[in-house]
């Protein structure tokens, strides 16, 4: 039988072995440590409303870091979305921006305007400078979508509607003097490892020509330093001189004059072959961001969602650590403490769980979006991604309401039950 | 001349509490009446589904009658609504349970000072009148204990501290022993038995068990909701 007590030995000495870690990972737990601090604090100054509070809420330790943590990522994805939601619908605002105007085809973005028109455009009063700016939308390298944008533009004009950002001396001068050279964004730069000098190859997409440019001058410090300019005289010399370019560039002498230019352009060509639909930078924006669709109801709709399954987990995990307490709170309203006085416990455990999630997850999306490399994570779709106060306050209200919705259900069942029918349940 | 009779702490008078179990109704008191003096040491007796537990509770003011009164300390309880008998309970009634029900994530000292956040007693005055209950049951040295950490007869003696930290006239027990072996129950019961001695205290005790209502200065026995003797 020696074999036996060897192998039930053996069995008791892995059993410790396990609990010692298990013993030692706790303490690893953000929870643990906060449990203690609350023990000491008891220890040291009795205890208050709030420790009592605090100590049984993190009775089931894992049950409390898996509600922070669903509140948490719940959270965290909800200032996820609504901060896509004001990145692809809210253009970033520059000051710049309500200067720049863009004049394009009445009909559509696609069908060109004619060349001819640059002289009457020049001569409206307030217009300050005026370019041709077509977007060209070519691949780079081998890319099969390239997120930034190429333009064919007047360097000479283009130079004055630029009016924002930083320029490294003399290299904008060589852009202007090289027909088949660029000016390159310095977020574009840094993602493909370009320099000055490097060449850079587009592939026709809406054009039947490909792009051989060498890169000239880079641009930094504006809303988007993605961009890629070139000559247009190199686009009309490709495409046979057809005389026409894709939209204007206008930039006005202040804010004040903008809505007056805008009213003349569209004025100068009424009736012609190729009448114009003038208007700012940043409402042509808004304008190509709804081709996209909806986009503000599909975010919301999923932030909808996101929010009930949030209060879906989180009343059902209140409900069931209250239910598990039920005699435990009738022990207390029979010792003297009333209703509301068991609301308010129930209410402050869940509000604090739904806050130290919402703290968890709002910060951390916070500093996940802040100090990430947004460009090449998302290919350089998005360069912006900022979580303002507003989406983190937004984030905080519903963790909030969170709290509050989750401890209605469990406090009314307390309230509803009896001191006789709550100690007659089973621990 | 003769001592006044002492005026009694417990009036209760024509007291009934019928149950409704789906489309039945459950006496479980039927026109009950009895008073209890400051210092007795009442015990409660009776078969299973007597009404003992249910005049204890109504006594201790956890649940109403259907008809009758039920006085303690001059104040009909049937009258207070659901804050002013949380306050009153809190004030005059400690209770006792048969299975402890410590909260058990605080330490015995803790569990002690529980009913005394309702007072306007400083921190200071909480700790002495907590430490004071304790050492009364014989566990000043078990304090920081959790109830996990302590034997059962050393819960219950910690739940007696509970019940006598804020100075209650009424200390009301429901079977107090039914989970302790004899040695523990035998301290429990003695504890109990001080209280009424030393202390004044009133002590209404249901129990099952004769050994343990010998320790009582009177049984009452109820059978189907009556009360058919009363033996001092």
């Amino acid at each position: 039988m020696g074999f036996i007590t060897d192998y039930i030995q053996l069995q008791k000495a892995k059993l410790a072995h396990e609990r010692a870690f298990l013993h030692l990972l706790r303490w690893f737990s953000p929870l643990v440590w906060l449990d203690y601090l609350l023990r000491l604090i008891v220890r040291r100054f009795g205890l208050s409303y709030l420790t009592f509070i605090g100590i049984s809420a993190l009775r089931n330790q894992r049950r409390a870091l898996l509600t922070i943590i669903s509140v948490a990522v719940s959270c965290a994805l909800l200032v996820t979305l609504l901060t896509l939601q004001r990145e692809l619908t809210v253009p970033p605002e520059s000051e710049a921006a309500s200067l720049r105007i863009i004049a394009r085809n009445k009909v559509s973005l696609a069908q060109p305007l004619p060349a001819k028109q640059l002289p009457i455009i020049e001569k409206i009063p307030g217009v300050v400078a005026v370019s041709p700016f077509t977007f060209f939308g070519g691949n780079f390298r081998e890319e099969t979508v390239t997120s930034f944008a190429q333009f064919a533009v007047d360097p000479v004009r283009f130079k004055d509607l630029i009016v924002e950002g930083h320029i490294a001396e003399g290299t904008y001068e060589a852009f202007i003097k090289d027909r088949t050279s660029c000016f390159v964004g310095a977020d574009t730069m840094k993602r493909y490892g370009l320099k000055i000098g490097d060449k850079m190859r587009f592939t026709g997409t809406f054009y039947p020509v490909d792009l051989d440019l060498k890169i000239a001058a880079v641009f930094q410090g504006t809303v988007d330093d993605r961009g890629v300019f070139f000559h247009h005289k190199l686009l009309d010399e490709l495409m046979g001189d057809p005389g026409t370019v894709g939209t204007w560039y206008l930039r006005v002498a202040s804010a004040g004059v903008a809505n007056d230019v805008i009213a003349r352009v569209n004025k100068a060509f009424e009736n012609s072959s190729a009448e114009v639909r003038a208007e700012t930078e940043r409402a042509f924006q808004m304008g190509f961001i709804s081709m996209l669709g909806n986009v503000k109801l599909l975010i919301g709709s999923i932030s909808a969602v996101v929010v009930f399954t949030l209060v879906l987990v989180t009343v059902s995990t209140m409900s069931m650590a209250i239910r598990e307490r039920f005699r435990e709170l009738a022990v207390l309203k029979a010792l003297g403490f009333r209703r509301t006085e068991l609301f308010s416990f129930i209410l402050a455990e869940s509000f604090g769980l739904a806050a130290l999630g919402a703290l968890v997850g709002i910060g951390g999306a916070w500093a996940f979006w802040t100090f990430m490399d947004l460009q090449k994570m998302t290919n350089g779709f998005l360069i912006y991604f900022e979580v303002t106060p507003r989406i983190m306050a937004t984030g905080a209200v519903v963790a909030a309401l969170l709290g509050i919705v989750s401890a209605i259900a469990p406090s009314l069942a307390v309230a509803r039950t009896s001191v006789v029918e709550g100690l007659k349940t089973l621990d | 001349m003769a001592a006044p009779p002492p005026v009694s702490i417990v009036v209760v008078r024509d007291l009934s509490k019928i149950y409704r179990q789906g489309d039945i109704n459950v006496t479980a008191l039927n026109s009950v009446s009895l008073d209890i003096a400051p210092g007795e040491f009442v015990v409660l007796m009776g078969p299973s589904g007597s009404g003992k537990s249910t005049l204890l509770h109504i006594i201790a003011g956890i649940d109403q009658p259907t008809s009758g009164s039920a006085k303690v300390q001059g104040i009909d309880i049937a009258r207070l609504n659901q804050s002013q008998l949380a306050d009153w309970r809190n004030q005059n009634v400690g209770f006792v349970f048969q299975s402890f029900n410590l909260i058990p994530v605080l330490t015995a000292a803790e569990n002690v000072e529980l009913p005394l956040l309702l007072t306007n007693l400083s921190r200071k005055e909480r700790r002495l009148q907590t430490q004071t209950a304790l050492e009364l049951v014989g566990l000043a040295d078990r304090g920081h204990h959790r109830p996990d950490q302590l034997s059962g007869g050393q819960q219950q003696r910690a739940a007696i501290a509970r019940a006598l930290v804020t100075d209650p006239a009424l200390i009301v027990a429901d079977e107090p022993t039914g989970n302790l072996d004899a040695k523990s129950a035998a301290d429990v019961l003695e504890i109990l038995q001080s209280l009424t001695r030393t202390a004044g205290k009133t002590v209404v005790m249901v129990t099952h068990d004769p050994k343990s209502a010998a320790y009582g200065s009177r049984s009452l026995h109820l059978e189907k909701g009556e009360l058919v003797n009363d033996a001092k």
